[in-house]
């Protein structure tokens, strides 16, 4: 596990852009910040604004179009196929195998990662528990709530104990017990040292969340900080209405 | 390889929770391959095993009708009723409305046609000889043309069959104008029927017809319709498999498992090869089960048994890259398809056709020469060549040059245009 008094940085995105194959706009355009060790980082924006294309080119999910991302590790710069087995990816789709069961599809994932048993059972057993879903281990995914597909999903990203997480709308549909139990999970994560990048429609909830705050528009970077000098200096109540007043009213796609 | 293990495991925990993929891969082929081997042995046996219903109406006055009918009976190719006495214009409404399949029609002035015609040409023949006969030629040359039988179809008679029994019936006819024409001939030279000895040859002298099968090496195949059926319907099993295998793709990308894979290092070519490595499993079994029911439950049930081929590598080699053909198709199918009613539909017709053009259904040889061109697109003619040398000529390497090239080709071409794909969408 990492120090988490380390705060020197594992990610720095330098004037990165992004052009979807025969889109006529960019859906990034010229985006430079850096990710901090250890820290919850929130990036938030209206739909379409490029949050999940920009977690995606930063999982390796993607490729960029035009710019850099570096990264590091102990302030070492490194290659990004070194620093991807210490990576976690949650996706907003449930990305996993309904006709499985919760046990299946976390050893399957588990096994991908290299993980070996009893190891590896004894991590189900522990994120299966944690995450209030020990007595439906056996079940097939198809059978189960929203919630805990959503549960599910989280620890599949966590089966490799990651120390970047990429959250990308962890708690999108789920009931208020659920969102509590992975809200709680991932702040006990962090305590431990894991960075997080987090993205959500549930502003309330990043408001408690995120250390610091990343607003797109448009593919650009409109602001950037902590959430309590981003209020001072555009005079927001919180961080809707701070989008507000930002990106304005008006509806997107 | 404890992520190929773990990808085998989870490929066939999914296969076998897919139900109807299962049914459509093992079941389906078996009804196919039963119900068309059970049709087309029923056909055969019905133009060879004296099943083909005919009604015979005799209203000759003469001798002839009798012999043609006594003939009809004799050849053995047909179930005959005979009844007499029924109008012409009746004939049609008797077809339709009996279980005959047939009903031939044979004119009251039959043997009288037949006997004139017959006569005419005894003058003509002794008058090239320089003889002379009783008969007054004109009066030959007034009488009119025999009137022939007439042939009443049930329509749903195939045009196969029509042609076997006009075939038939052209033979008996010709046999009983011949005996006819040389009985006359010897009337007309004062001999008041054939001599023994004559008739006896015009009996016995038929130019035997000895009919069988092109074949390299000794080979105790006989070409059957289990020899034809059990191949083809494996291999048009084995390319059906688009369905399961195009859709798990489809829907492995569109849920999120794919993208999840890209971010763990190295594992989507692990999930790739493994999910190769159990539908070559499943196109090599479904080939097993049906040769196995070729050879061991077809005869139970009176179909022809199927011979397995001599030549044992090649036909390992045939089923294997008949199966890595099927497979890299529908791993195709389902990297370019966007969802899984696309892969589902555009797979299955594509099968089809292909199967349809590659002569699965309708041998090639009886297509237009731009089908039979067309025919050798299909990855399925291929197979089938490889099969058909194999089952039906008892082929050996040489014969399956052509089918191997092809099928190796269409395997390369369908991965790489697959990885291409992956590589484009940066799963790999």
């Amino acid at each position: 596990m990492i120090d988490s008094t380390n705060t020197s940085q594992i990610f720095k995105v330098s004037g990165v852009s992004k052009r979807y194959p025969k889109a006529e706009s960019y859906s990034l355009t010229d985006v430079s910040f850096d990710v901090i060790r250890g820290e919850k980082l929130g990036i938030f924006g209206p739909n379409g604004a490029g949050k999940t294309t920009l977690i995606s080119i930063l999982s390796g999910i993607l490729p960029k179009t035009s710019g850099e991302v570096s990264y590091y590790i102990d302030n070492q710069p490194t290659d990004f196929i070194k620093i991807l087995p210490k990576i976690g990816f949650v996706p907003q789709d449930f990305a996993l195998y309904q006709e499985l069961t919760a046990k299946q599809n976390l050893s399957y994932f588990g096994k991908m990662h290299g993980l070996k048993n009893p190891e590896l059972e004894e991590k189900i057993t522990t994120l299966l528990k944690i995450l209030g879903l020990d007595h439906v281990g056996n079940r097939k995914l198809a059978s189960f709530s929203g919630g805990m597909k959503r549960r599910i999903n989280l620890a599949i990203g966590l089966i490799n104990d990651p120390e970047i997480l990429f959250l990308d709308e962890p708690t999108v549909g789920v009931d208020v017990q659920s969102k509590v139990a992975i809200m709680t999970l991932l702040n006990e994560l962090n305590a431990k040292g894991t960075t997080m990048i987090y993205t959500s429609h549930h502003l309330r909830e990043a408001e408690d969340f995120c250390d610091r705050t990343l607003l797109l528009d448009d593919g650009r970077i409109i602001a950037e900080g902590t959430l309590h000098d981003l209020l001072e200096q555009h005079n927001a109540d919180s961080l809707e209405d701070l989008l507000i007043n930002l990106t304005g009213k008006a509806l997107r796609d | 390889m404890e992520r190929f293990k773990a990808s085998l495991v989870k490929e066939i925990l999914l296969l076998l929770h897919d139900k109807v993929g299962l049914l459509l891969m093992y079941l389906m082929p078996l009804l196919l391959v039963f119900i068309i081997t059970i049709v087309q042995d029923s056909a055969f046996r019905l133009v060879n095993e004296n099943r083909l219903d005919i009604l015979i109406v005799n209203n000759d006055k003469g001798p002839l009708g009798d012999s043609l009918v006594e003939s009809m009976k004799n050849a053995g190719s047909f179930k005959i009723d005979v009844k007499n006495g029924i109008n012409e214009d009746q004939l049609a409404n008797l077809t339709l409305e009996g279980s005959k399949l047939a009903t031939l029609y044979v004119p009251s002035n039959f043997s009288q046609s037949l006997s004139t015609n017959s006569k005419r040409i005894s003058d003509v023949m002794l008058s090239e000889f320089g003889m002379e006969t009783e008969r007054n030629s004109n009066e030959s040359n007034r009488t009119e043309l025999p009137s022939g039988v007439q042939l009443i179809f049930d329509p749903v008679l195939q045009e196969s069959f029509q042609v076997t029994l006009i075939n038939n019936l052209q033979t008996m006819i010709s046999g009983i104008e011949s005996k006819e024409m040389i009985r006359q001939l010897y009337a007309d030279m004062g001999y008041d029927k054939i001599p023994a000895k004559i008739l006896k040859e015009l009996n016995r002298n038929r130019t035997r017809i000895v009919a069988k099968p092109a074949m390299t090496g000794e080979s105790a195949m006989v070409p059957n319709s289990t020899q034809h059926n059990v191949p083809a319907w494996s291999i048009f099993a084995m390319f059906f498999m688009v369905i399961s295998l195009g859709s798990n793709l489809v829907k492995e990308r569109i849920s999120g498992s794919f993208v999840r894979l890209q971010t763990i290092p190295g594992s989507f070519l692990h999930a790739m090869f493994a999910k190769i490595t159990v539908y070559s499993f499943v196109a090599l079994t479904q080939l097993m089960i049906m040769f196995a029911i070729g050879v061991y439950v077809f005869p139970l049930i009176g179909l022809p048994k199927l011979n397995l081929p001599n030549h044992i590598l090649p036909f390992l080699l045939i089923s294997v890259l008949s199966a890595m053909a099927a497979i890299s198709y529908a791993a195709m199918v389902g990297t370019y398809a966007k969802t899984q009613e696309q892969a589902n539909g555009f797979g299955a017709i594509s099968i089809i056709i292909f199967a349809a053009i590659g002569g699965i259904w309708v041998p090639s040889f009886v297509m237009p020469d731009y089908m039979v061109m067309i025919s050798k697109l299909s990855p399925l003619h291929w197979c089938l060549e490889g099969f058909y040398s194999l089952f039906l000529k008892d082929g050996s390497w040489d014969q399956l040059l052509g089918p191997v090239i092809y099928l190796v080709s269409f395997t390369v071409l369908c991965q790489f245009m697959a990885l291409w794909r992956l590589r484009r969408q940066h799963y790999i």
